[in-house]
């Protein structure tokens, strides 16, 4: 039996033809898929863990300053968002990022002791802190990158701590934290009587209203007793968290760069080797095919590096973010979690690459006369 | 009475921006079933003329009509040189990444035909060609009388009524030469196709009942 020729076999003959060159491209489209993979998979995981961290510790809103990305608040003000009537406890928090030692980051948590924020951890050994003592609990994932244990002690900008506790929270942002006295923590980021944020629980909603509703109302409220603050529901405040939007746009910029010179590779690919073949083109034509077969042979060659391209850059990319989510420096923030649409997202990027990169050759060549083809040089 | 196979209405081509005029108000008429053989001396316009005929260009003045219909205005080009058109060309024009079983069926691809049928029949036209143990071998493995036959396979493939055949001979030997065209007069009288050469070559253009010289563009008396 004779070997049949496919049309995607044909394709497959022209991108195998000049092997280094598809394979020198295919790593620039990898490169760019696996950035987006990662990068974005890794902003998008970010927020999934502060969405979950909000829906595991009970919070409803958060109470911050309107335009700061370190939104400061005065501690007073608890009292005034406890004065709607709908809120059931308001309590202050401060949040940091902080250097524990130079290979471990961790997120840093100033609570009150009797926060009801505590309450959705589990201890897996010692106690909880006290207020006004320097005492801290540790993540399960920070105790073992530091290799502290209940006990031990754990310097803090100079300042010794005692660990107390050591708990697992519901997600990788608690697991990786370091959650210290409030008190505390206002001492060592130099913030007496400031916070960075009111979480609130609000009341039970009543029969007939739905929570949501409900919530954005109590939101409302809060904010119109107290103008120059936002009081923002919890599963907004995941999304719109500043560190999270900067992580979406520091992702987004840095792939769209990455892509962009994945898609100057193909597109440099397609063009060089349409050119080379402009005769061949102008054969297949004298033979009768139409200008749309020979898009269609180009486009599906430049898909083609999509593809593969994809392919490879989701693997590669997974891989990036299963590295990162185990180095101490970001395995508090990082989760090795991708979702079903991310891989698709990414998946069509690299084919929508392809086809964009492979446009224009395609066009030009569908276009040149047959005979004028034959004669190219 | 039917329409000659192929017919050319003051047909003129002119290129390089009005610089180079290659055919000048051509008048041929080619019935089927003919053996024609256009000849004249380099430049004077003879695989201009065939070019048209073929419709891989377009005149810039007159027509160009196929059983009666204006190439480009009543019959798709593409569809034209896919479906009642064979080339052959001097420098053969087979595709390097593909072996001769694949040339021939890069024919058909434009055509909605199915697989198995394409490389059947790819197969059948080499086997014609005498070319049966030589069906994988790629183009550079393929001495060049080989090359042509494979050219002349291609140009069957979709079963054509008329075979184009641009100085065919021009890169072989006489044996060769003498090969390919017992091969092409032979299918010729098979098939019954109209059989258009292009040729400067005296034996060649002497086996052709009827001759169309070419002189600076026009057909000479």
């Amino acid at each position: 039996m004779a070997s049949q020729l496919s049309f995607t076999g044909f394709a497959w003959k022209n991108l195998w033809r000049r092997r280094l060159r598809t394979l020198l491209t295919l790593g620039g489209i990898t490169m760019g898929i696996a950035a987006f993979v990662a990068l974005v998979g890794f902003s998008r995981a970010f927020e999934h863990e502060w969405m979950r961290m909000y829906e595991s510790s009970g919070i409803d809103i958060a109470v911050v300053q309107t335009n700061f990305l370190n939104s400061t608040l005065d501690q007073s003000l608890g009292a005034k968002i406890s004065s709607v009537p709908e809120v059931a406890q308001a309590v202050p928090m401060i949040f940091n990022l902080m250097d524990l030692t130079p290979d471990v980051n961790a997120l840093a948590y100033g609570w009150l002791a009797n926060s009801y924020e505590l309450d959705s951890l589990t201890l897996l050994s010692g106690h909880r802190f006290r207020d006004g003592q320097p005492e801290v609990l540790l993540g399960d994932l920070l105790a073992s990158n530091l290799n502290k244990k209940t006990g031990d002690i754990l310097s803090i900008q100079g300042k010794d701590f005692t660990v107390v506790g050591v708990f697992r929270g519901g997600t990788a942002l608690e697991d990786g934290a370091v959650i210290l006295p409030l008190d505390q923590m206002q001492i060592i980021a130099s913030m007496q009587g400031k916070v960075t944020a009111f979480h609130v629980q609000v009341r039970p909603a009543p029969s007939g209203e739905a929570q949501d509703r409900y919530i954005k109302k109590v939101s409302t409220k809060i904010e119109a007793v107290m103008p120059g603050i936002r009081a923002v529901p919890a599963a907004e405040r995941a999304a719109n968290n500043q560190i999270v939007s900067l992580a979406h746009s520091v992702a987004w910029g840095t792939s769209s760069i990455a892509l962009l010179i994945g898609i100057i590779g193909i597109a440099n690919t397609m063009a060089m080797s349409v050119f080379e073949r402009t005769r061949e083109i102008g054969i297949l034509r004298a033979l009768g095919w139409k200008g749309r077969h020979v898009i269609l042979l180009i486009l599906t060659e430049a898909a083609g590096l999509g593809v593969a391209g994809g392919f490879l850059g989701i693997i590669v990319g997974w891989g990036a973010l299963r590295l990162l989510s185990t180095l101490p420096q970001t395995a508090s923030v990082v989760s090795a979690s991708l979702s079903p649409y991310h891989l698709l997202e990414s998946f069509l990027i690299a084919i929508a690459s392809g086809l964009a990169a492979g446009a224009w050759p395609a066009w030009r060549d569908a276009h040149l006369s047959p005979v004028e083809a034959l004669r190219y040089e | 009475m039917s329409s000659p196979m192929l017919e050319t209405r003051k047909l003129a081509k002119i290129y390089d921006d009005g610089r180079v005029e290659a055919l000048r108000g051509v008048d041929v008429t080619i019935e089927a079933g003919e053996y024609v053989a256009i000849t004249g001396p380099s430049g004077s316009g003879k695989s201009t003329l065939l070019h048209l005929l073929g419709g891989l260009d377009t005149p810039t003045r007159g027509e160009v009509l196929f059983q009666g219909s204006e190439l480009g205005a009543t019959i798709d080009l593409d569809q034209y040189r896919s479906r009642h058109v064979g080339f052959i060309f001097q420098a053969f024009h087979l595709l390097p990444t593909l072996c001769a079983v694949e040339n021939v069926q890069v024919a058909m691809l434009a055509l909605n035909q199915r697989a198995n049928h394409r490389a059947e029949r790819a197969a059948s036209l080499l086997e014609e060609m005498g070319l049966k143990e030589r069906m994988r071998h790629y183009p550079n493995e393929l001495s060049a009388g080989e090359r042509q036959r494979v050219a002349i396979a291609r140009a069957l493939a979709n079963e054509p009524s008329i075979l184009l055949a641009d100085e065919p001979t021009g890169n072989l030997d006489s044996v060769n030469s003498a090969h390919i065209m017992s091969i092409l007069q032979g299918i010729r009288e098979r098939r019954g196709m109209t059989l258009v050469i292009v040729t400067h070559e005296n034996e060649i253009a002497n086996s052709a009942p009827r001759h169309i010289r070419i002189r600076d563009g026009r057909v000479e008396a």
